[in-house]
């Protein structure tokens, strides 16, 4: 092997402008340096005889092996988008990696939550705007004056299934290999819920914020939110946690509907509402903590 | 860490006095097992307990009363528990998948349950099962479009994954045809490492084929724990061949040779005793126990 020839072949070529044999079984067996790789690489891309002459130096099982291996890891992908922006956002690739299996996050059911926003928050604006007449068949009855009262009702709920689909095993086809991996199941539980949290409160803020309703709405909905949400995964650790994420939505949805029914539905979501809020979550959140290693053992039983 | 390496070598399972209740059905009750390295086969009815012991075991689910220990690691103990799971490998009997998945994706998401963090190692894993199970041309195909015994495949691979010390097989060959079955057993048998392997089944040419030693478990109880031939000879004297059937026999079937096969105390007319297999074995017990 020389350095002599000029072209295509670059520093790695022979006297007669080709890597030697043993250049090519070395680089075969992943036996030479950086550089020089590179350089009979530059030469293989252009020279189909020295590829079909490395051929000859390829180890065919390590050959099959790599080859398998590439074609697991085209198939496994890089989880798309949104997946490529998180990772670089510093956020570990095996967590994205199991957040991906939470029913919530999947377009279906988002398109289903942002249908849901549609109709209430529609027909909120419809009677805001005179589109539609409080008597009208839009209207949904038991909610006079208050056009507000669907989507306070809906919004945190809606928030809340998104989370309990993340938690339920009933949602989780493989709950039982979870259950039975060495992850940790609290782990697990807390980056799907957050991470359903997180997909269904933008929305619901997005909604409110649309919604001819008072502007600190959006916000004052997310501490409802997320304490609904807490409460269900802190329920989680006393009872099955199907009956905690039914508890919660009756929790919320039992005054909601109570403070609609006397035309004061934004009762919820003001200052007294609010401060019990971050009190009730304070609590759950001690609850969850404490009460961890339920999610550990027995989770599913 | 030494003391760990010790565990491992002398690994063993052992369950004692395992008791487990659904409402008011007994599930197990006072179990006590030992499992050594190697493939034990579980055998018994459906509503035997099987389910039930292999999740104990496994983790997933706790007994009301008893203990399991294994590799002399306490599941109760939150740190022994997930050391446990780290040597692990469990396919359940009905393991749901996430149909959307790629057959890839799927076994990638496993792995990651089972700590492998790094994104070339899991693919080194993933491609490592799927050759084991001949799914290495599926890698892209989404799980719905899998038929059964490509999915119960799917399955075995998964229980693979960073190959474990302890395997949990909830009835693997459910779904197979008789050749998967056949390289299912060789897999099996195959293993490197010498895992501590339980398989359920209700194949008893399966426990006859690969597994040294047979449990039979009956109405929550085990009832038979030795090798299979010693289970085939709890049936000695007592399995027949004639052209009849005949009611007296605790059990009758057809064979494939148009002859009836009978196991019993009493010899129908003209009937000839025949060399009893894992089966017979099987059945006498299962009968005994009234189990049938």
């Amino acid at each position: 092997m020389t350095n002599s020839s000029p072209g295509a072949a670059g520093p790695v070529a022979g006297a007669d402008g080709h890597p030697g044999e043993d250049l090519l079984a070395s680089y075969a067996a992943g036996a030479i340096d950086e550089v020089a790789a590179w350089s009979v690489e530059a030469h293989l891309t252009a020279c189909g005889r020295c590829r079909s002459a490395l051929s000859a130096h390829v180890d065919a099982e390590r050959l099959a092996h790599n080859r398998s291996v590439l074609l697991v890891r085209a198939a496994i992908g890089d989880g798309g988008r949104l997946r490529r922006v998180l990772r670089r956002g510093g956020l570990p690739d095996h967590v994205l990696g199991l957040v991906a299996a939470t029913p919530s996050l999947r377009r279906s059911w988002l398109l289903s939550v942002m249908g849901v926003l549609a109709v209430v928050a529609g027909e909120a604006a419809a009677v805001r705007y005179g589109w539609i007449t409080a008597g009208s068949p839009g209207r949904i009855p038991g909610y006079p004056g208050q056009n507000l009262a669907p989507f306070l009702l809906v919004g945190p709920l809606l928030v809340l299934a998104g989370v309990a689909a993340a938690f339920l095993p009933m949602f989780d086809p493989a709950c039982r290999l979870a259950a039975a991996a060495p992850f940790s199941g609290f782990v697990l539980l807390l980056a799907r819920s957050v991470s359903a949290l997180a997909a269904a409160l933008v929305p619901v803020a997005a909604a409110a914020f649309l919604l001819p309703g008072p502007g600190w709405l959006p916000v004052a909905l997310m501490l409802p939110s997320l304490t609904l949400c807490a409460f269900a995964l802190a329920a989680a650790t006393v009872l099955p946690p199907r009956a905690a994420a039914v508890m919660a939505a009756i929790l919320w949805a039992v005054p909601a509907l109570l403070l609609a029914v006397d035309d004061v539905p934004l009762l919820i979501v003001q200052r007294n509402a609010q401060f019990g809020c971050a009190a009730v979550l304070c609590a759950c959140a001690v609850v969850l903590l404490a009460r961890r290693d339920r999610f550990e053992w027995g989770w599913i039983r | 860490m030494d003391q760990m390496t010790l565990n491992v070598r002398t690994a063993v399972v052992r369950v004692d006095g395992l008791s487990r209740r659904y409402g008011a059905t007994r599930a197990l009750d006072q179990v006590d097992l030992t499992l050594e390295r190697g493939i034990t086969g579980l055998l018994g009815p459906n509503g035997a307990g099987k389910t039930t012991l292999l999740s104990i075991l496994a983790t997933v689910s706790e007994p009301d009363a008893g203990r399991v220990s294994a590799f002399g690691l306490d599941p109760r103990d939150a740190a022994e528990r997930v050391e446990i799971r780290r040597r692990l490998g469990y396919l359940p009997q009905e393991l749901g998948y996430h149909r959307h998945f790629t057959v890839a994706a799927f076994l990638d998401y496993v792995a990651i349950l089972k700590e492998i963090t790094d994104r070339r190692r899991r693919a080194e894993e993933v491609a490592r099962v799927l050759a084991a199970v001949g799914l290495e041309d599926r890698a892209r195909s989404r799980i719905r479009a899998l038929s059964g015994g490509m999915r119960q495949r799917l399955g075995i691979a998964q229980a693979l994954l960073g190959s474990p010390d302890l395997l949990i097989l909830d009835e693997p060959t459910a779904g197979l045809d008789p050749e998967q079955r056949l390289r299912f057993r060789e897999l099996l048998s195959g293993l490197p490492g010498d895992p501590v392997t339980v398989l359920s089944t209700h194949q008893a040419d399966d426990i006859a084929a690969i597994c040294p030693q047979v449990v039979v478990l009956l109405q929550g109880q085990v009832h038979f724990a030795g090798t299979p031939s010693e289970l085939a000879a709890t049936a000695a004297g007592r399995a027949w061949a004639a052209g009849e059937r005949d009611d007296r026999a605790h059990l009758s079937w057809r064979g494939g040779d148009n002859r009836w096969r009978h196991i019993g105390d009493h010899p129908p007319a003209g009937a000839e005793l025949v060399s009893p297999t894992v089966e017979d074995g099987y059945l006498m017990l299962s009968h005994a126990a009234g189990g049938r």
